[in-house]
């Protein structure tokens, strides 16, 4: 116990003693925050969007002003194809509405009028949003037209399809992307201080030399290990704290779980993210070999996790080696903690994996120590 | 002193070795771009499909069993359960991790025979992840009244049919999408990470000053050092262009002279702000410190590559406007597939001139000052 207090003070020397790395370890922390809290928005906005209409009737001005109207458009007019099309070719536009001539009459026939959506592809979610924008608006009009000629006919939709349904919206009543992005970023910034810091604290003693010289003394390697460990467990905590205190008292995201629960998580989480960097300090001999080998790791792991692309959405098989990836159930436990607050009974299945993944992580760790060390 | 090619080839050949010894590193440089790209590939899929729905119905309800089937013939949804009584939505939901709840009533074949009151339907959705939930939440009701109307033969006239159509990347294949992002990504990291690295490594073991008290000019060393990084990152800018070729169908469409020519500018622009780095930095964790979250976080998020610029606020999308990353992506997104030239495209280019020359600027002031 008193070797693991001596090197623990000494590692609290190391990082007190470095005034700039507290600095970049704590200032870009807090840009991160704000920046990915109003960035990563999945909410598309302010799309620039022309029109073409070779009707020009009536029916087809009202559909046009409903598209004006709609607040995440920026309607940039009326025009002729050739130049509606130019606007796309120089991105000015980002999606064209083109009304055909016959579009008055045809909204009477049986198979209806075709309306033409050309979208700029390039950034593709930003595209299948605006035209699912496009298309809910102009199918809003058409149900309301039908609606109206059903009245005139006598008819009333409600008998023709008796049905009421309510849709309510759980845990995130708002849709708010912040509300799903910044719990998540608590996971990001834990794996990284854990992970990368672990691994360059290791790394840089052997590069300045004194590595050996620990080594000979009587101190074990569990108690290296568990010295550098600790400094990084307190940081990452720290970290974690400041995270939630922005999130519910910036970004006002309600915190509906338990601390403990919460704790009792990143605590666990925290074995297999510190294991990987007293993993990558063994294989490397440099800090920029640490550098590289814990971000090829890490990409892995962040883009496997459903940060922001859904695990659901992946293809079988790499749905499958997400298995094996801590950062995935630990995003999932977060992210319902704080919406969902769900406890440790809707939770036991991701705490029991972490906990394995965990064990395993850290065993392959202190085996590729000692043979290093030996 | 004017520049000698000699003595820049001298410190290239140094810098060479180098980057040759330290074999892992060049492994990792490589294969990083390959693996990100794969891996891009396979996970980064944008389409939405099957999404865990459960429903709460009687098993012998005609009308239960249609909409049942029609959710599991969607590509949309999927039904992962059907129950015939659920006591708390919320947390079945929380337990089951399904993103929609629709709970059909006992009478509801009744209430649609007899057309008098309407039958009441309700859809719980899980709201956390915005961007499924708002799907359910404007596709849902449709979806159920469109299987309603079908169950009992009711077609009414159309109206307006919608006749997509996507340009520039018309299968909205993800290759398309992420191969110019994943470029910008690495370049920039990878040129601003390794110049700042291998300067700061020079510091740290006091090699700077013999190179400094050597005939050669600051200029000499920093050209000399720089130019095997900007072939190292043409030569993964290379990679990802022809991976993207052989294993995703990614064809440029326009030129690949402008292209390259877009690339260099961008990499040296990068490798600039990488030199600024090493001025500041003392040793080699703190460039990593600085140079890492000052590219990738920038590139990836503000520059349009993920996240939509638009949608930003207002300060952001004036943030967006100063980082490299930006322009370069405007550039080989329009040229990849777009097919557009330097007619299309000065301004981003200007931009990411006017950018690169104002680092290499500072970078040669600062370096300077340090002497």
């Amino acid at each position: 116990m008193n070797f693991i207090r001596m090197i623990l003070w000494k590692e609290f020397l190391h990082i007190k003693a470095d005034k700039l790395m507290v600095r970049l370890i704590t200032v870009p922390v807090l840009i991160q925050l704000f920046v990915i809290g109003y960035a990563l928005t999945v909410e598309v906005k302010n799309i620039p969007i022309a029109a073409c209409d070779r009707s020009n009737t009536p029916q087809s001005r009202e559909l046009l002003s409903r598209i004006q109207r709609f607040d995440r458009f920026i309607f940039k007019g009326v025009f002729p194809e050739t130049a509606a099309k130019e606007l796309l070719y120089r991105g000015e536009a980002k999606m064209v509405v083109i009304i055909p001539a016959d579009f008055s009459k045809e909204i009477l026939d049986k198979e209806g009028s075709a309306v033409q959506l050309i979208a700029d592809g390039q950034d593709a979610n930003s595209s299948k949003v605006a035209l699912g924008y496009c298309s809910m608006i102009i199918g809003n009009w058409a149900r309301h037209k039908l609606e109206f000629r059903l009245t005139q006919m006598g008819m009333d939709i409600k008998t023709l399809i008796p049905v009421e349904i309510n849709i309510d919206i759980l845990f995130n009543s708002m849709l708010k992307s912040t509300w799903f992005m910044i719990p998540a970023l608590a996971v990001l910034l834990i794996t990284i201080v854990t992970a990368l810091l672990t691994g360059f604290s290791i790394v840089k003693e052997r590069e300045n030399g004194t590595f050996e010289q620990l080594m000979v003394t009587p101190v074990k390697s569990i108690h290296v290990i568990i010295g550098k460990a600790v400094p990084f467990i307190i940081i990452g905590l720290i970290e974690m704290s400041v995270v939630m205190l922005v999130a519910t008292f910036w970004f006002k995201i309600p915190f509906r779980g338990s601390l403990v629960t919460l704790f009792v998580f990143a605590l666990t989480y925290m074995i297999s993210s510190l294991s990987i960097g007293i993993f990558t300090s063994t294989v490397t001999r440099s800090s920029q070999q640490v550098l590289f080998l814990t971000w090829f790791i890490l990409i892995f792991f962040i883009l496997l996790s459903g940060f922001f692309i859904p695990v659901e959405n992946m293809p079988r098989w790499v749905q499958i080696l997400t298995y094996i990836n801590p950062v995935r159930f630990f995003m999932v436990a977060v992210r319902d903690i704080f919406l969902k607050g769900s406890g440790f009974t809707l939770l036991v299945n991701e705490l029991r994996t972490l906990l394995i993944i965990g064990v395993s992580v850290f065993s392959l760790a202190l085996i590729s120590f000692r043979r290093r060390v030996g | 002193m004017a520049l000698s090619g000699v003595r820049i080839y001298g410190i290239m050949r140094k810098e060479f070795k180098h980057i040759l010894r330290d074999w892992q590193t060049l492994m990792i440089v490589i294969a990083m771009p390959l693996v990100m790209m794969f891996l891009y590939g396979f996970a980064l899929t944008l389409d939405i499909h099957d999404l865990a729905v459960m429903v709460q119905a009687q098993p012998d309800s005609r009308a239960a069993r249609h909409i049942i089937r029609s959710i599991d013939a969607s590509d949309m949804f999927a039904v992962i359960s059907v129950r015939r009584h659920i006591v708390n939505p919320l947390d079945t939901i929380r337990k089951y991790h399904s993103k929609a709840l629709i709970i059909l009533p006992a009478d509801l074949d009744r209430r649609l025979e007899s057309r008098t009151s309407p039958a009441d339907i309700s859809v719980y959705i899980d709201g956390s992840d915005p961007n499924t939930g708002t799907l359910l939440r404007n596709m849902i009701k449709p979806f159920i009244q469109n299987s309603l109307m079908e169950y009992l033969g009711f077609d009414p006239p159309k109206v307006v049919r919608i006749r997509p159509y996507i340009l520039y990347n018309p299968h909205q294949e993800s290759a398309l999408f992420f191969v110019p992002g994943l470029m910008a990504l690495i370049l920039i990291m990878l040129s601003t990470l390794m110049t700042s690295l291998t300067l700061t490594r020079e510091k740290e073991r006091g090699t700077m000053q013999q190179l400094l008290i050597s005939p050669l000019a600051p200029s000499e060393i920093i050209i000399g050092k720089i130019l095997p990084y900007t072939f190292l990152a043409l030569l993964d800018a290379f990679i990802i262009l022809l991976a993207g070729h052989l294993f995703f169908r990614v064809r440029v469409q326009g030129s690949y002279l402008f292209l390259a020519l877009c690339t260099v500018v961008y990499v040296v622009s990068s490798l600039g702000l990488g030199l600024i780095f090493s001025t500041v930095a003392k040793n080699q964790i703190q460039a990593i410190f600085m140079a890492l979250p000052a590219t990738m976080l920038p590139s990836m998020i503000l520059s349009g590559f993920i996240f939509p610029v638009s949608s930003m606020p207002l300060f952001l999308r004036a943030v967006s406007r100063i980082i490299p990353a930006t322009y370069y992506l405007e550039c080989i997104r329009g040229i990849i597939l777009k097919g557009a030239g330097p007619l299309l495209l000065w301004k981003p280019l200007l931009a990411l001139c006017g950018i690169g020359l104002f680092f290499i600027a500072v970078a040669i002031k600062r370096f300077k000052v340090r002497l």
